[in-house]
């Protein structure tokens, strides 16, 4: 048996660019399987979840989950994989927070099945039907993963001890990880249960664009279809709704850089209630004509008014995550 | 922390509390408390014998927070809130480690049902030791600089310096010009008073003025100067001041006047508005103040010619400026006015020399009044009212309430010193001579035959004569009148009058001067759209408080005024500003913001928000100056990541009050929290109760600071805890005390409801309203309306998602 660290990959709700973000790191995957073997990872290597299942509990180092959490199958790949590795690493914002499959949460499970089913334009389904999660058919009976209620993240599931953040991770957040395996391959201490490898501060911090911002209103509220945004100035001061005032940074600031707003797919800061809450307590009090006093009441709150898709705004990568996780009920 | 040793004292209030919940259930809710060393009811606290008693009581077993239960701190009239804080200092206890739970006006007064109201009575003391077991101390004091900055030499600000300077305060004097008094000594006669129908001459009381304070050894006069540039610091104010170069030594100089004799250059002085002329060495004119000669730089080729025959040797050639950099604990606007510029207007016949301001007419009139132009006689002087100001074309929208006085002031001087002129008022829709001696002169001339015509001017033509057409579109009636009135050369065809005059005096508004308004940034002083600044609230009670502390804008610099109300001013000023300079410090209330620089990340968001200019960026972070802060909160609500948070105002301390709120409220009933503003809403919720109004008994309130003082992020906590209904409510439009907190609020509920609503949350759940202190049946009713409609929505279902594993 080799002396090298065992390590798994899986993937689960997400779109596949967290795999690739790890075949990315190009020639220092070399590295990699020097100091670890790779006893799975479907998406790049033949491997089948009896594999997985053949190691006892504990036996494999770390485990990288990727992909948020929405059936039965990907539940129980996180409960094996968890139980599987001394670590689990939540790998990506679908991992970490939920990610862009979690706004499916703004939905109820039947209206997504009647959407897909049922309403949109492309569908063809004259009988109305739903998938089964078991159904006969001339050769036996098949079986499909249960479609859970809501999206969750992978510590919704299970305890979960490293999260990278980042849809995908960013280069230099793996190299960190990476940085973190070979220490622990050589025997170091892995981090701290409940590490994140992101910045404690928020985006803004290290803005580039930092200097820019006024500390004064902005009029009017946009959203980035909408215009052609100064490549050098603060969004905010633009009235563009920026992610940066709330998202942990350690992305090197790459969407600013090519000049697009912070999604917040680094997750929210530690330490805040709920980061919508908060990027719109600072909105709210920036969003504004000056001399409201002389305004009457609709132009007051004009900019505030046209403000849409808030929860898509500041939930785009973490609504899983969020103090109301998924749409409620609510009377209405 | 140290052990809170907590006394509480609950008073019966003689049964007006007593008869309306049972205080001894109260009093028995607050022995369960932690950290209560001291616990007694008392039926009549307000009274001497019951405050020493306490007093004792508090000092025998060594109490070192007190929680009152009982009347409303905010709105009893009899809350013995100074004889409080009296025995506090009297036992060693910092003020701030005082909290009221009101029993009375929001509970025994606002339900009905005794056992819903001692349940509330039970939860609101509960909140208020929430709250005081995390007080701490106030701030210390901050030190202040004894010495003011007074900006401008006019009227107000010589008043203001005098005014320092006589209870012994040193004042540093900026004076842009080369001569002390401004506006007053460019005119000739002054009002003596708005209600005494006499004048002054400025060349006899501006000197006596002026004389004053150039030589108070307490006041330091810098004439041709300018501040450069002013910054708030560690509680007092950074000045650059730039101050003219001394050409001439005024402690050397005696006035003779041989430099000027023998000077070959001629140049326009600045206080004659373009009339006249002075030597590039001399005086601006013979009274000015100080006695020194000067010279303009400018005009001055340095040929040399008056060194010779200057007795003292007062002159240098090659002085230069210099910057002075001083520390102030006050700084006075006293900037003044300048006329609106009329050169947007095309219709008034600028660029005429016969076209005259008021100021430039005062002048006009010292050199007897004659044709600007040519030097010849005048027949005919026609003063335009109005012009630029009550229109929304090309001027401003106020009335600048001087113009009407002065004009009829100037008409009177004529009338009486050149009779054979005529004299003619052109005034739109109302002449304005407010109070008694201004519309007994209005009166008095229109006696002596002066011409009142209303209308509308609407172009004035320049004749090749030199005079001037008047255009007008007459109101309604007019043109019979002047039928009658029979005017020499006047074109009368119905409505439209053309009017040829000599002199048209144009009485335009005063607005403030350009040259504040760099200031006014720079100090973080709000001004209203016109740029004059705003006064802090409540208004009507601090004139000349700008809404940044120790900034006092007084005189025309924030409002048109005559002298005499200049003069009002410069003294309410400076005697706002006595205590705090006598003092040499200021204390710190109970909330202040202070700004966490690890957490900080520089969005300036608060800077933005802060109407009180009390923060500012540094290479560490945002810095919030605690002699600056006003205690809104707007800093804390606003910050993304809460590095802002308000001393004794915390996150943890409203969480604290919240998760205490609804102990004793039976299930199922709807839990409605109400975030009411520090002076209104709370008030309103206090008169509601005065006023005999009933309230459903299941809301719990938090008296907030201003409604914009609770981030959205801490709302979203609050519904999370499971408050069913959530209340934000700030001042009435036009009425908060830092500016914009209502609105603020207003915003960011309306962003929040939005969010809450694309979750599925019922927006009847959040809710912000204006309510001011009158108004408690207006808040009464947007309880009741939200606790019908919660309970048709039934529990707040956040709580419950909450359930779900996590596993962070």
């Amino acid at each position: 048996m080799s002396d090298k660290i065992k390590i798994a990959v899986n993937w689960a709700s997400a779109c596949g660019g967290c795999d690739v973000s790890l075949l990315d790191i190009e020639a220092r995957i070399l590295d990699l399987v020097a100091v670890a073997d790779v006893v799975y990872w479907p998406v790049a290597m033949d491997f089948k979840r009896s594999d997985l299942a053949a190691y006892g509990p504990g036996e494999i180092d770390i485990g990288f989950f990727n992909g948020a959490v929405r059936t039965s199958e990907q539940e129980e790949d996180a409960c094996l994989l968890r139980e599987r590795c001394k670590l689990l690493v939540a790998y990506g914002a679908c991992a970490a927070f939920g990610g862009i499959p979690g706004l499916a949460n703004l939905f109820q499970r039947r209206d997504i099945l009647d959407r897909v089913y049922r309403d949109t334009p492309s569908t063809e389904n004259p009988e109305d039907l739903r998938p089964a999660e078991r159904c006969s058919v001339d050769c036996g009976e098949l079986q499909l993963p249960a479609f859970h209620p809501a999206v969750k993240a992978l510590h919704q599931v299970v305890p979960v001890d490293l999260t990278i953040p980042g849809c995908p991770p960013t280069p230099e957040v793996i190299d960190d990880a990476l940085a973190a395996v070979f220490a622990y391959a050589e025997g170091a201490a892995p981090p701290p249960s409940g590490t994140v490898l992101a910045s404690e501060k928020a985006l803004c911090d290290d803005c580039p664009r930092a200097d820019t911002r006024s500390g004064t209103r902005v009029p009017t509220l946009k959203r980035p279809h909408q215009v052609l945004a100064d490549p050098e100035r603060c969004f905010l001061d633009q009235g563009l709704l920026c992610g940066g005032l709330v998202t942990r940074g350690g992305c090197g600031a790459r969407c600013i850089g090519v000049n697009m707003p912070c999604r917040g797919c680094f997750g929210p800061l530690p330490q805040l209630y709920d980061p919508a809450g908060e990027a719109l307590s600072a909105i709210g009090s920036i969003a504004a004509q000056p001399h409201e006093d002389q305004l009457p009441p609709h132009k007051r709150l004009a900019a505030v008014r046209s403000a849409r898709d808030l929860s898509g705004t500041f939930y785009r990568f973490t609504l899983p995550s969020a103090p109301i996780w998924r749409a409620v009920d609510d009377g209405s | 922390m140290d052990e809170p040793r907590i006394g509480i004292r609950i008073c019966d209030c003689k049964g007006l509390v007593s008869d309306h919940l049972d205080t001894a259930r109260v009093e028995q809710a607050a022995g369960q408390l932690q950290g209560v060393v001291h616990l007694a009811r008392t039926d009549h606290l307000c009274a001497p014998h019951q405050l020493a008693e306490l007093e004792q009581s508090l000092r025998d077993v060594g109490v070192r927070r007190l929680l009152f239960a009982g009347c409303s701190a905010r709105s009893s009239l009899k809350f013995p809130q100074q004889r409080l804080n009296a025995i506090l200092q009297r036992l060693g206890i910092d003020k701030a480690l005082l909290e009221v739970a009101n029993l009375r006006e929001q509970c025994a007064w606002l339900h009905k049902d005794r056992e819903a109201a001692t349940c509330k009575g039970m939860d609101q003391l509960r909140m208020a030791h929430a709250r005081l077991i995390h007080d701490q101390a106030c701030l210390s004091p901050a030190p202040l600089e004894r010495r003011s900055l007074v900006i401008g030499g006019g009227p107000a600000g010589l008043q203001a310096a005098r005014s320092l300077a006589s209870a012994g305060l040193p004042v540093t004097l900026v004076e842009q010009a080369s001569y002390l008094g401004g506006r007053l000594c460019q005119m000739g006669f002054l009002f003596q008073c708005e209600s005494w129908q006499s004048y002054c001459r400025s060349e006899c009381v501006g000197p006596v003025q002026a004389k004053d304070i150039v030589l108070d050894p307490g006041i330091q006069v810098l004439t041709r100067s300018q501040v450069l540039g002013l910054e708030k610091m560690d509680g007092n104010f950074q000045a650059r001041i730039e101050r003219g170069a001394a050409f001439v030594d005024p402690e050397l100089c005696i006035s003779c006047g041989r430099c000027a004799d023998v000077c070959p250059e001629s140049v326009p002085p600045d206080f004659a508005q373009g009339h006249g002329s002075r030597k590039a060495i001399d005086k601006d004119f013979e009274r000015a103040v100080p006695d020194a000669f000067n010279i303009v730089d400018a005009a001055c080729t340095r040929c040399g010619d008056c060194l010779p025959v200057c007795p003292s040797g007062a002159i240098d050639l090659q002085a230069k400026p210099h910057i002075l950099e001083q520390r102030f604990g006050a700084v006075f606007l006293a900037t003044g006015f300048e006329h609106h510029d009329l050169d947007e207007h095309p219709s008034y016949g600028q660029g005429s020399p016969n076209a005259v301001s008021s100021l430039e007419f005062e002048r006009v009139m010292e050199g007897g009044v004659r044709r600007p132009s040519d030097g010849e006689e005048v027949e005919r002087i026609c003063f335009a009212l109005c012009a630029g100001s009550r229109t929304r074309r090309n001027g401003v929208s106020y009335c600048s309430k001087t113009c009407c006085s002065v004009a009829i002031k100037q008409a009177e001087r004529i009338v009486a010193a050149n009779p054979m002129a005529e004299v003619i008022i052109l005034y739109n829709g109302h002449i304005r001579t407010y109070e008694r001696a201004l519309e007994a002169t209005y009166q008095h001339l229109e006696n002596m035959g002066v011409e009142f015509v209303n209308g509308e001017i609407e172009e004035v033509e320049q004749l090749e004569d030199g005079r001037l057409r008047v255009n007008m579109a007459l109101a309604e009636g007019q043109g019979e009148l002047l039928e009658d009135a029979d005017l020499e050369d006047a074109q009368l065809d119905d409505d439209e009058l053309a009017l040829d005059t000599d002199i048209l005096v144009l009485s335009a508004p005063q607005v403030p001067r350009r040259a504040a308004a760099p200031l006014l940034q720079q100090l973080g002083v709000l001004a209203d759209p016109h740029g004059f600044p705003m006064e802090n609230q409540v208004r009507m009670f601090r004139p000349t408080e700008s809404m940044v502390d120790r900034v006092y804008a007084v005189g025309a610099s924030v409002g048109p005024k005559v002298i005499q109300q200049a003069v009002e001013q410069g003294s309410a000023g400076a005697m706002k500003a006595l205590p705090l300079l006598l003092k040499g410090e200021k204390e710190l209330g109970k909330h202040i913001s202070q700004l966490d620089q690890e957490r900080c990340i520089r969005c300036r968001t608060c800077m933005a928000v802060c109407p009180h200019g009390a923060i500012r960026m540094t290479e560490q972070g945002a810095v919030s100056d605690p002699a600056f802060c006003q205690s809104c909160g707007f800093c804390a609500a606003a910050c993304p990541t809460h590095a802002a948070q308000l001393v004794n105002f915390t996150d943890q301390q409203i969480l604290a009050q919240a998760a205490a709120a609804f102990g004793e409220l039976p299930a199922g009933e709807p839990r409605i929290l109400a975030l009411l503003c520090y002076w209104c809403s709370y008030g309103g919720g206090d008169m509601a109760g005065v006023s005999g109004m009933e309230a459903p008994a299941n809301f719990r309130s938090i008296r907030i600071r201003c409604s914009s003082s609770v981030n959205s992020g801490l709302i979203m906590q609050l519904l999370r805890m499971g408050v069913d209904g959530l209340l934000v409510s700030g001042c009435p439009e036009k009425n908060c005390h830092h500016a914009w907190g209502n609105y603020l609020s207003d915003r960011r509920i309306v962003l929040l409801r939005k969010l809450l609503d694309e979750l599925g949350v019922a927006q009847q759940r959040l809710r912000f309203e204006y309510i001011g202190v009158p108004q408690g049946q207006k808040l009464v009713d947007t309880l009741a309306q939200m606790d019908e409609q919660l309970r048709a929505l039934g529990p707040n279902p956040i709580p419950a998602l909450q359930r779900s594993p996590t596993h962070v």
